[in-house]
């Protein structure tokens, strides 16, 4: 009994020992944060990620970042795997659309308490409007990245040679066709066509919903009636939205053809080797373009200005998100990097490196911002920009109205057919909810 | 070399083959195969099964299926699939059979022919897409600069974007990728056929499509049938060379029930319904392929 | 003479076919050799204006393809001689044994193939995770297994069945057991057979994209074919890298095809003489 005891007592004492001695040995131990991001595989966003995870990396010794390229169109599938796994990435980025349904599978951490603990007022930094887009029940469940809105770019070189004035980019959607058609040309006297007014990527991509809400909202029309319960891809203003960029390819013939197997790249390099004069961009669209072919000259060259205004004047934003895994095992250490991330120091680099604006007010003020001819109209343009629906079947829907796109633009159906089959759709697809 | 001569002449004799017996030495050797297989998809499979009937509650039904038969997309699915396999299947087989039978002949230079023939299969589907979607591009595309050049057409050709051409189109780079699959199988296939049986024939006087009806074609109708059923569930499956060549476009026109599938469960997170189909495809599947199976286990 | 006219018929055949078969690796080739600004030229150029082989030099400074490669080859080849070793034995069984389940159980090897590989991949990531095997080389291995398997099965049913049974009776009037058997006598026979599966599990594994993205996340598992994939993306395209990436990533497949051609082509003789 009593050598018993004393064992048990032995036992205390390690035990003792090793609970008071396990914080010192775990700061001693090196965090390791899983980081996934499909900027990574991206030849300048690439190298000004890798370089901010060095600068976060060497002031937080106890804490590595091991990245994760995938690729823009993997990444929900993958996330969504590793999550019902518990395996997701300890720090992914998401866009707007995708957050919504992380959010509803539970796939992102309540990132309030981390708020909160940094003090009151912590997010008066950052503009109203993404910090509530990114709460969900009242919860914070992601920390707000680059903010942007949809603008018009376009080659004033290429404006010049077609006799328009480069400083006077095209208001409404009657002067953009005209200017459109003005644009495409036979540059080289073969004939063959080989500049175009127009481009964009109507192939099913996840980048074809921000250059095309664009234009139908400022047709006055919408997808959904106001309630969100109907169909609303029957009214007459969407019927004139859709007619019109249809007969941009079929009728105007100022987009290049095979229009509906682009991708947004493709549509940049043909930005970049001068085949196309207009295209719908952001932020981002000036490094790109400079990346494929410098010898454009695309600081000079390119100009940004407001997507045409039709009934409305509106465009479509972007946000971006930073989610943190329901299931890291150093929450700690991920919000510390998510800070980081999002500090005013990081977003003023990726704005530096990426043209990227971002959600903080604080880095949008910066004379450097402001002073830079492509961010100013995109931040100006803020005050008119709408997010894509938060709305699970939103990739459905949009999906019926890109099927039906395609389909006009190909004579697979005459234009009239090709809408209202994806109005029908759409209505069977808000009838399950 | 003689020992397989003698035996092989009296394979084709009357005597009928002695099958061995113990068949728990059998299920020894099929063992590995059946208990790995068994391990690793009957889960997914009950997994999919549930998910299929399953419905938002969280109750059991089958809504699904019933939503899946009267969707006239899925309808149109399920044909589009169907003239894709049966066009890439005729095609591989007829090409394969083709390239096969010519290699194995008295051509110049057929140790080098059965290395070009074969080149396409070392192509990655996906990639095989996206090379293929680049020589039909619709700006920078060789094919239509090739046969504007040499003056076959006047106007380039919308490969991928015409309704009626991108199926075609699709299929074309799908014959180019599979042919070498079913060649190489049957050029297999063709080695085992023993020598004397030719000689043989050639000796009774056969000429040279007697003796392919009469001993090449027998000869290799157990890899034939393993070839078409083998391709048939292939292509059925394919996914990457069309998601990368069309991605199911223009419209609709070129979706399969694999890239419906991929849409359904990883972009418009339908998990229920993706499973639904998912097996409804395998039923399809299965009937087709239950005639392949029932040849296979044929006694000679 | 009539041979002769069979020759020439079947040559002309064979160098139009070739004519599909090259074209795309012609036009692979000369796209790989341009610059980026001379591949979107409109109409294209037949031939590099200034030809550069930056592109391959790009694989191997800017990328690591060294590493893609070393994974590529160890997941297939180790998928290829596993799943054409356990398919050969399952086959002799099911070739030489009156199973009563045979028809059954080669039903189910053929079922196994039929669900859409997009449905295992929440499944099969639950499981290796569970395993411990999520992105390991291992873990891709058995995923890759589990489709080349079956195939393999098949396959070699099908050639196993074209071995006369009677050398079966002859080397067991020898003195053989039945692994002696399948190992001396059925096995070099259906050698043709085999490398034809070895190559088919090799090239299925390699050319794979779907398990290699979902259930292997890290920069040191990437392989061949992703690499190559993740040249054409929404944010980065180049076409050149693509072609060059696609050429050399089919090289180790051709080199795997010349060894074994020996094999493939003399397999009855070869065979015959151990038998």
């Amino acid at each position: 009994m009593r050598r018993s005891g004393g064992r048990l007592a032995a036992v205390a004492v390690v035990a003792a020992l090793v609970w008071t001695l396990a914080p010192a040995i775990r700061a001693g131990e090196v965090v390791t944060l899983r980081f996934s991001n499909w900027h990574l595989v991206e030849t300048v966003w690439g190298r000004s990620l890798r370089e901010a995870i060095r600068i976060f990396e060497s002031r937080n010794p106890g804490i590595r970042i091991v990245p994760e390229p995938i690729s823009y169109g993997e990444k929900e599938a993958r996330y969504q795997a590793e999550c019902a796994a518990r395996r997701m990435p300890d720090v992914v980025k998401l866009h707007n659309f995708s957050l919504a349904m992380f959010f509803e599978l539970g796939c992102a951490a309540d990132l309030t308490p981390f708020v909160q603990k940094e003090g009151a007022d912590f997010l008066k930094s950052w503009y109203e409007f993404p910090i509530k887009s990114l709460t969900y029940k009242g919860r914070l469940m992601a920390m707000p990245g680059d903010y942007m809105s949809m603008v018009l770019i376009y080659n004033r070189e290429l404006f010049r040679a077609a006799g328009l004035d480069p400083n006077r980019p095209p208001r409404t959607w009657e002067e953009f066709r005209d200017y459109a058609r003005r644009l495409t040309r036979d540059t080289d006297g073969d004939g063959r066509v080989d500049q175009w007014g127009f481009s964009m990527p109507a192939s099913k991509n996840p980048g074809l919903p921000l250059r095309i809400l664009p234009m139908v909202w400022s047709f006055g029309a919408d997808f959904l009636t106001p309630d969100g319960r109907r169909s609303a891809m029957n009214t007459p203003e969407f019927r004139e939205a859709f007619r019109f960029i249809v007969e941009l390819a079929t009728v105007d013939r100022v987009t290049p053809p095979g229009v509906t197997t682009f991708g947004p790249q493709d549509v940049r390099i043909q930005m970049a080797h001068r085949r196309i004069a207009m295209k719908i961009g952001s932020g981002w669209t000036y490094p790109i373009v400079n990346a494929i072919n410098p010898q454009l000259n695309a600081a000079e060259v390119l100009e940004a200005a407001p997507v045409p205004a039709g009934r409305r004047r509106i465009t479509a934003a972007w946000l971006s998100g930073w989610i943190m895994s329901p299931h890291t095992a150093h929450p700690e250490a991920a919000w510390r990097f998510i800070k980081f991330l999002t500090s005013k120091e990081t977003e003023k680099k990726f704005f530096e490196d990426n043209r990227v604006i971002s959600s903080r007010k604080d880095v949008n003020l910066l004379p450097l911002v402001k002073m830079d001819k492509f961010s100013r109209v995109i931040v100006q343009e803020l005050q008119h920009a709408r997010l894509e629906p938060q709305l699970k079947e939103w990739p459905e829907i949009f999906d019926a109205f890109a099927t039906a796109l395609q389909e006009a633009i190909t004579g697979a159906k005459p234009w009239e057919r090709a809408l209202l089959d994806a109005h029908t759709r759409v209505e069977g697809i808000l009838a399950r909810r | 070399m003689h020992g397989v001569s003698r035996a092989a002449t009296g394979w084709i004799g009357p005597r009928r083959a002695l099958r061995l017996r113990e068949p728990a030495v059998g299920y020894l050797f099929v063992a590995p195969a059946v208990v790995l297989l068994i391990a690793v998809l009957v889960y997914p499979a009950l997994t999919t099964l549930r998910l299929s009937v399953t419905l938002p509650g969280g109750q059991l039904g089958v809504q699904h299926y019933g939503q899946l038969l009267s969707d006239p997309l899925f309808w149109q699915v399920v044909r589009q699939t169907a003239a894709f396999v049966v066009a890439s299947v005729s095609a591989h087989l007829l090409l394969g059979l083709g390239a096969a039978l010519a290699v194995a002949g008295t051509v110049p230079a057929r140790g080098l022919f059965r290395v070009v023939a074969l080149l396409p299969w070392v192509v990655p589907d996906v990639v095989a897409g996206i090379v293929w979607k680049w020589i039909l591009n619709p700006l920078y595309g060789v094919l239509n600069d090739l046969l504007m050049a040499g003056r076959l057409v006047d106007q380039p050709l919308e490969w991928l974007t015409h309704p009626s051409l991108a199926p075609l189109s699709l299929i074309l780079a799908n014959v180019w990728r599979g042919f070498p699959f079913v060649m190489v199988i049957l050029l297999a296939g063709l080695q085992s056929i023993p020598q004397d049986l030719y000689e043989a024939a050639s000796l009774d006087g056969a000429g040279s499509w007697a003796r392919f009806r009469f001993v090449t074609l027998p000869g290799l109708r157990k890899v034939l049938v393993v070839a078409l059923a083998l391709d048939t569930i292939w292509e059925v499956r394919r996914f990457g060379l069309v998601q990368a060549m069309t991605g199911g476009g223009p419209g609709t026109l070129t979706e399969v029930l694999s890239t419906q599938v991929f849409k359904q469960y990883f972009q418009f997170y339908r998990f229920e319904y993706a499973s639904a189909m998912a097996v409804a495809m395998t039923v399809l599947l299965l009937a087709v392929s239950l005639p392949y199976v029932r040849m296979i286990m044929q006694e000679e | 003479m009539r041979r002769r006219a069979g020759t020439v018929l079947a040559t002309a055949a064979l160098l139009l076919l070739s004519v599909y078969v090259l074209f795309p690796f012609g036009w692979m080739l000369v796209t790989a050799l341009k610059t980026e600004q001379e591949a979107l030229r409109i109409p294209s150029t037949w031939w590099p204006h200034q030809p550069t082989l930056d592109a391959f030099v790009v694989m191997w400074t800017r990328k690591n393809y060294a590493l893609y490669f070393f994974n590529s080859t160890v997941i297939s080849l180790s998928t290829a001689v596993l799943s054409s070793a356990v398919g050969a034995l399952a086959a002799y069984g099911f070739s030489r044994f009156p199973l009563r389940a045979g028809t059954f159980l080669m039903g189910f090897i053929l079922t196994t193939q039929m669900l859409p590989g997009v449905l295992l991949v929440g499944p099969y990531f639950r499981m290796l995770s569970a395993l411990g095997l999520y992105d390991t080389r291992t873990g891709l291995v058995i995923a890759f297994l589990t489709i080349c398997l079956p195939f393999a099965t098949w396959m070699m049913k099908g050639f196993i069945d074209s071995v006369p049974r009677e050398l079966d009776e002859a080397a067991r009037v020898d003195g053989c057991g039945w692994l002696g058997i399948f190992l001396r006598v059925v096995l070099p026979l259906s050698l043709p057979g085999l490398v034809a599966t070895t190559l088919f599990a090799f090239l299925l594994a390699w050319g794979d994209l779907l398990w290699v993205s979902t259930l292997t996340h890290s920069e040191s598992m990437v392989t061949v074919t992703l690499a190559i994939a993740r040249t054409v993306q929404e944010f980065y395209v180049n076409w050149p890298e693509l072609m060059a990436g696609a050429l050399i990533g089919g090289l180790p497949s051709i080199v795997l095809y010349l060894a074994l051609q020996r094999w493939f082509v003399q397999g009855l003789t070869a065979g015959a003489v151990k038998g």
